[in-house]
């Protein structure tokens, strides 16, 4: 609700006519994927060191049309989040200024809804920057895969129920494959990952069992 | 670009560096939920599908003919060719990397060793594996340590010993070379030399064996190479290599232990078989036929090859028996032959016994019992199981006369029941060892002059090959139960169809071969199967051989070897297992209609 008022009102006050773009539909049975890795986990102080975005449509994650940048931060990075994404002052040196990058990401964007795991803390990090760049926050649909899962698990659960929404605990419950984490692209491919198979789940009104132990694609381990 | 997509996956691994960037680039991934048609029959595929996760069904109308797992990629025909032979349906939730069919293509095109694979009919894919696995061995085997080889003790003598102490010394510690203390220096003398010294040279026993020792010894650490030791030897024309480990003296590296250790010494074996005084002398030999299979595998030896010299080994083991225990009073009178797997020259590692005698006539009771009983109960000392069929010469079912042995014959065939159909398969199977030949090859002659033309009876017979469920099936089984220790049994699932529905051809032409490989090759020249299909069919054959034996090998001692688990494969292994199945299963369909089975 807030983010539809919101929306109406960046519509009036979109600064750059040009990307007036991002408030036309996408395509039907697109979306993107987001992920981005940033310096820390403070909107305020934090930059974003890289972006990935990759396009999915109907059932495919077009992992062959991807958006990847990176960023040269202006804050310098934490010792924690450099051990997090395991990118090093000097690997971000070679990285373009975030206001260069933005342009050719609201483009590939377009107006598709943003699916991301804790979206909100990734588009709160780029609207930063965004409203700078076109004085609007950007106007997207999000979808929260947490809560598509928490949907599908937890939906229906008695209060009190303990409630895991880990990424880890996510992907394992799916039984999908654990890619290397903490890498945009990969985070955001594991993300494309959820989202379809949650989507799926929900069209096929199959619920995740509570009690289950193995995963729902469950197959050769490889 | 998903850097998760593995390029060590065959035929991925077949790609240059800058072409798996490449491919990485175009990739996409898509999800399928359980039941969707990815790949329709006889349809046209835009992409190679690589599995990352899920199980998808191969099918052929209703049947299903495969299960693909992750790291599977499928239809390079339907990619190719422009047409799918199967349908491609999932299973459960299933996600894909898509290759565009462009970007194959161009690799088809750029990259032969990438073509190949696509193009490969199954007997070449099986040969490119076994190359590959004989590097690995070859491999394993230039990284083998000296510590690894049988040494000869390293037992010192001092330079004023006699030649006569060095003699005695020598047959003590059953070692052919002692090392010589010679004040600051170490030499090695040999047998050779004590002989030379005392019948060429004349010299007395007396004379201190100082004077006739080698000094320009080569030595080598316990953790050097093998193929040192070998390049050494070799250089300086040395039968003998000194193992030192700093200051102390660890033994002595000959030859024979060397080469023993790189070729297998299997001559060796058969001379201990045939040399042979006592029954310990034989169980001793026995004990080490199943080393010399494990060694000569793991050097890569061809499954035929192993089987002929197990083969060959264990009926000489047997002949020498028969010589030992066998009375007199039957000498002349019989003839030893072995059945099943042990005639068709097709077993590995030791198998149940499956062995009978023929006699020409009626003998003294007395010295048969004898026989029957020593024989078998060495056998079985010497680590053969007995046969819980029963099919042993201790069984006087199987140790009689041949007009009874006749007589069985005509009973089993005019009333056929399974024990019956099993008891002509395996006489059908069976060689001579020891005693008579003649009298097999008539008891052979009458087997098959009486099922001559019996359409009915060989069709019972041929039946067999529905006994165990479709191998697909199992596989299918494999996958779906992974992790709770299943297993695959490649005997029931695509040995014993291949080999009973050869035997069945066989024994409708009337062939006197045993070996299913050369049934097989008779059955070619006949124009009964086609050629190149009856090369599959042997490919086929032995490639599920081979695995039998390494998974026998795995779990040695343990008593069925004939599990494997898909798990533990390569995924190029896997593969094959599934063309072998298949192939399998083609040659079933194959004798079926042969024999007009859907008749029954």
């Amino acid at each position: 609700m807030w983010r539809a008022v919101k929306r109406l009102f960046h519509q009036a006050s979109i600064g750059d006519q040009s990307y007036r773009f991002l408030f036309k539909p996408g395509p039907d049975d697109e979306v993107v994927v987001l992920d981005t890795e940033t310096t820390g986990l403070d909107v305020k102080t934090d930059d974003i060191i890289t972006i990935a975005a990759i396009k999915i449509r109907g059932d495919r994650i077009l992992t062959s049309e991807r958006f990847e940048a990176v960023a040269r931060p202006d804050a310098r990075m934490s010792a924690e989040a450099i051990k997090v994404h395991r990118l090093r002052h000097a690997d971000v040196e070679g990285g373009e200024l975030i206001f260069r990058i933005l342009p050719d990401f609201l483009r590939f964007v377009g107006g598709r809804p943003l699916v991301g795991y804790y979206i909100d803390f990734d588009v709160a990090m780029l609207d930063k920057y965004i409203v700078q760049l076109i004085g609007i926050e950007l106007p997207n649909r999000l979808i929260e895969v947490s809560a598509l899962y928490h949907e599908r698990k937890y939906g229906d659960a008695p209060p009190g129920t303990q409630i895991d929404l880990r990424f880890a605990a996510i992907m394992d419950d799916l039984g999908l494959p654990r890619l290397e984490e903490h890498d945009a692209f990969n985070d955001a491919l594991m993300t494309g990952m959820m989202y379809l198979a949650l989507r799926d789940l929900k069209r096929r009104n199959v619920r995740i069992s509570r009690q289950r132990q193995a995963p729902v694609i469950d197959a050769l381990g490889a | 670009m998903p850097k998760s997509f593995d390029a060590t996956n065959p035929p991925f691994d077949r790609l240059e560096t800058q072409e798996i960037e490449a491919l990485r680039d175009t990739l996409d991934v898509a999800y399928f939920p359980p039941g969707e048609v990815v790949i329709a029959q006889e349809a046209a595929a835009e992409h190679l599908f690589v599995i990352i996760k899920g199980t998808v069904e191969e099918r052929d109308g209703d049947e299903l003919v495969a299960l693909l797992g992750p790291k599977d990629s499928f239809d390079s025909r339907a990619l190719v060719h422009g047409r799918s032979g199967h349908a491609f349906v999932t299973r459960e939730e299933t996600l894909v990397y898509l290759v565009p069919r462009d970007a194959v293509l161009r690799l088809i095109q750029t990259n032969p060793r990438f073509a190949s694979f696509f193009y490969l009919e199954i007997s070449r894919k099986l040969d490119a594996l076994a190359h590959d696995e004989d590097e690995q061995r070859v491999g394993s085997l230039m990284r083998a340590r000296v510590s690894d080889v049988r040494l000869q003790p390293a037992s010192f003598i001092d330079a004023a010993d006699t030649i006569e102490t060095a003699g005695h010394r020598m047959r003590e510690i059953g070692s052919n070379a002692l090392l010589v203390r010679n004040g600051e220096r170490t030499g090695i003398i040999t047998g050779m030399n004590l002989s030379k010294a005392v019948v060429l040279r004349r010299l007395p026993l007396e004379t201190p064996v100082g004077e006739l020792a080698h000094y320009d010894v080569v030595t080598l650490a316990p953790d050097d190479f093998v193929f040192s030791a070998l390049l050494l030897m070799t250089r300086h024309s040395k039968r003998r290599i000194v193992v030192r480990d700093g200051d102390a003296y660890v033994g002595i590296l000959e030859d024979i232990d060397l080469l023993g250790f790189i070729g297998g010494s299997t001559q060796l074996v058969a001379g201990r078989i045939d040399r042979a005084q006592t029954q310990q002398d034989l169980a001793d030999a026995a004990g080490d036929i199943e080393g010399q299979v494990r060694l000569l595998r793991r050097q890569g030896a061809k499954i035929e090859a192993l089987c002929e010299l197990v083969s060959d080994l264990n009926r000489r083991l047997l002949e020498r028996l028969h010589g030992m225990v066998c009375p007199p009073a039957l000498r002349d009178h019989a003839c030893l032959i072995v059945m099943g797997s042990e005639g068709r020259g097709e077993q590995t590692l030791r198998t149940d016994q499956d062995n009978g005698l023929i006699l020409d006539g009626p003998v003294d009771p007395t010295a048969l019992d004898a026989y029957r009983r020593d024989f078998n109960g060495a056998l079985e000392r010497f680590g053969f199981p007995p046969c819980p069929g029963g099919v042993m010469v201790s069984n006087p079912l199987w140790s009689k006369p041949l007009d009874d042995y006749l007589a069985d014959f005509r009973r089993w065939i005019a009333l056929p029941d399974e024990t019956a159909h099993m008891n002509v398969a395996i006489f059908y199977d069976a060689v001579a060892v020891a005693g008579d030949p003649a009298l097999l090859e008539r008891a052979k002659a009458s087997l098959i002059e009486l099922v001559r033309g019996e359409r009915a009876y060989l069709a019972h017979f041929a039946k067999a090959i529905d006994a165990f469920a479709p191998p697909i099936g199992l596989f299918n089984n494999l996958i779906t139960s992974e992790g709770k220790g299943d297993a695959l049994d490649l005997k029931k699932g695509g040995i014993f169809p291949i080999l009973h529905g050869v035997r069945a051809l066989a024994l409708e032409k009337g062939f006197l071969e045993t070996g299913t490989a050369e049934r097989l090759q008779r059955l070619a020249e006949e124009r009964v199967l086609k050629p190149d299909f009856a090369r599959e069919v042997t490919q086929a054959f032995r490639f599920l051989s081979g695995l039998r034996l390494d998974a026998q090998l795995a779990e040695s001692g343990g008593r069925s070897g004939s599990l494997v688990r898909p798990a533990t494969l390569s995924s190029m292994e896997r593969d094959l297992l599934r063309d072998a199945f298949l192939i399998a299963k083609q040659f079933r369909d194959i004798v079926r209609r042969h024999f007009n089975l859907a008749m029954f």
